[in-house]
């Protein structure tokens, strides 16, 4: 079990790494476009630039940060403060690791139960992305999918009960 | 409403002890933030609990879809391709052929490599931890004294935060509503003056006590001339992002981008050249992986805060620290210099970004009451600073503390790395070789405080 979250925690990280690549491809597009076209005028055409870019890196980049959040929970990578629990006896360390696990996995399926209902709301509204008018309901699906992995991470963990560091 | 504020603080109280009982930063803020609220609509039947619920459809969603902020994962990205193509150690060797041949000259170029590395890497830590491994055994071969070199290595990853890109300042930017451009340009010139100290505390400590640098790098000229044709490239990279984003040359978003996509395209160029450099598949993976925590790291905390933000504002708290502050008689210098101490204090034991984020968004208004409110201006206001100016001038003062916390005995995080990183030198070692860079950011920090014009001649400049 824990193989298979670690696998897919680690897919959902990587693609919203290529969504982090496809946003610097299309920035040099675009910045490419704006300095092609100041080249242009000189000569009395233009280029046009990539319309509704922000549009695009908003869109891409919610469903990316959000990807990243199971991984991270993998690899522990959610910071806390260490001032004394490390000195503790390690039964009570790890119930309390545990504790902490278990409020995550609830946390994790409250907001996807609520992004859920978001996402049903946004679509009946019909929202679209101001510039480029494309749906904003889709871009809701990664982020509810994400949630979900995060608990089941966060719940594989505390089943095994191996501590952080 | 006097219980509102008192349900206030006692989510403040309780966010501590989460704090304490090692709750993941984020995971606490966003139970504080709900359970302070169910706890408001208890007390206070007009403060309902189902309307409060109901912003969670879009609350994630909207702080998650935001243009501005993705300059943080892109910086993050750029700085973990820039290590992975280890750009870190074509910096270091190629500083070092330049300066390496005088006294001291390769803790010099150690600490330059660390203000250009970390600049671009954005985290401390992580600049520790990289140039350590790049430059504590050259430092080591050369029979540089322990203390010097593990001191200098320590010290000298703290410089990276300040200088842009840096993802610290980006997420001040945003708490506290200022231009992330201006930001940027306000703290050039407190970033180069760290390194100039540091260079210039090196330099000293030498000359006092030969001994400790005994010998210079003699690299041949071969060696040489292969360092600096590298460092040329990388150089040219991370200056056209550090003076483009310092000047305003580039808006943050597009200059993130595009310096992650030069990264890369320069990293697999030298790949093709020779099969031991530059970036592999292996390597582009590892970063994006590496880039997932880091970035879901901070995500989720900026979430926390948004969610404990609204908390503390239905609470009146902010007002509340605001109207204490103003009415308290407490000179505004002296509860700035506490505000600092308590910086530093907390930045011995926090991560530098969950502090700015839990931290900043309290001070803040209590910041600008004592200065005399929102439409201060500069004649008028206690610290002589209109609210505009005084948001850069404190950011970047909030920095330099919050840095200082990592290089503080006896928890000192960088301290940490480098002594785990060299072995056979003991924790004491590092911090006695710490305290001279330590005495002179006093010395800084005591700078930028009397004369704000350090932080504000740039901004001021070049907004004409």
């Amino acid at each position: 079990m824990t193989k298979v979250a670690e696998r897919l925690a680690a897919g959902f990280a990587l693609m919203g790494g290529v969504l982090l690549i496809a946003i610097m491809i299309v920035t040099s597009i675009n910045v490419s476009a704006f300095g092609l076209d100041r080249l242009a005028r000189q000569f009395g055409s233009n280029v046009a630039a990539l319309p509704g870019y922000e549009d695009f890196v908003r869109l891409a980049i919610s469903s990316a940060a959000l990807m990243f959040l199971p991984y991270c929970q993998f690899r522990r990578g959610h910071v806390a403060v260490d001032l004394f629990v490390s000195r503790l006896p390690e039964r009570f360390r790890q119930s309390l690791d545990r504790l902490w696990l278990l409020a995550i996995v609830l946390l994790a399926l409250f907001l996807a139960y609520w992004m859920l209902q978001g996402m049903l709301e946004t679509q009946a509204d019909n929202a679209l992305s101001p510039v480029l008018s494309w749906p904003e309901w889709p871009f809701y699906l990664p982020g509810i999918l994400s949630l979900l992995l995060w608990a089941l991470v966060a719940l594989v963990q505390a089943a095994s009960g191996e501590e952080g560091v | 409403m006097f219980e509102r504020e008192v349900i206030g603080i006692l989510g403040l109280g309780v966010l501590f002890a989460l704090l304490i009982l090692r709750v993941p930063v984020g995971l606490a803020m966003i139970a504080v933030g709900i359970g302070g609220n169910y706890a408001l609509s208890l007390a206070l039947p007009f403060l309902k609990f189902e309307p409060y619920l109901k912003q969670f459809k879009t609350l994630l969603w909207g702080t998650v879809a935001n243009y501005e902020l993705s300059v943080v994962p892109l910086f993050i990205f750029m700085g973990y391709l820039a290590s992975h193509a280890k750009l870190s150690r074509d910096l270091f060797q190629g500083f070092n052929a330049l300066v390496g041949r005088f006294r001291g000259g390769v803790a010099m170029a150690a600490i330059s490599a660390c203000a250009g590395f970390g600049a671009v890497c954005g985290s401390s830590l992580a600049t520790a931890s990289t140039m350590g491994r790049v430059a504590l055994p050259e430092l080591k071969r050369l029979h540089y004294a322990p203390k010097l070199a593990t001191g200098t290595l320590a010290a000298g990853g703290t410089l990276g935060i300040l200088i842009p890109p840096s993802v610290a300042l980006v997420i001040y930017a945003i708490i506290v509503e200022a231009s992330i451009i201006q930001m940027f340009q306000a703290a050039i010139i407190p970033g180069l003056i760290a390194v100039l100290f540091f260079i210039l505390v090196i330099a000293l400590l030498v000359r006092l006590n030969p001994e400790i640098a005994p010998e210079t790098a003699t690299l041949s000229p071969e060696a040489r001339r292969t360092a600096l044709i590298r460092l040329i490239p990388v150089v040219i990279i991370f200056g056209a992002i550090i003076l483009g984003l310092g000047i305003g040359l580039f808006t943050p978003t597009p200059a993130a981008a595009i310096g992650a996509m030069a990264i890369l395209l320069y990293g697999l160029a030298l790949r093709l050249w020779s099969r031991d450099d530059g970036l592999s598949l292996g390597g582009i993976k590892t970063s994006m992986l590496d880039t997932a925590v880091t970035s879901g790291m901070i995500y989720f905390i900026l979430f926390g805060a948004e969610v404990l933000k609204g908390f503390f504002a239905r609470a009146g708290l902010p007002a509340a620290m605001a109207s204490w502050t103003a009415t308290s008689g407490i000179d505004p210098w002296l509860l700035l210099i506490i505000l600092l101490l308590i910086l530093i204090l907390l930045g011995c034991f926090m991560d530098s970004l969950a502090m700015i984020l839990v931290v900043v968004p309290f001070i803040w208004p209590a910041l600008v009451d004592l200065n005399g409110g929102d439409y201060a201006t500069a004649d008028s206001a206690a610290f002589g600073l209109g609210t505009e100016e005084l948001k850069i001038w404190f950011g970047i003062i909030a920095l330099v503390v919050v840095e200082l916390g990592l290089i503080t005995p006896p928890v000192g995080l960088n301290v940490f790395i480098i002594s785990a990183l060299a072995q056979n030198v003991r924790m004491g070692e590092v911090f006695a070789g710490v305290m001279p860079f330590f005495g002179i950011e006093i010395v800084r920090i005591a700078l930028l405080l009397a004369i704000p014009g350090l932080c504000l001649f740039l901004p001021r400049l070049l907004s004409g």
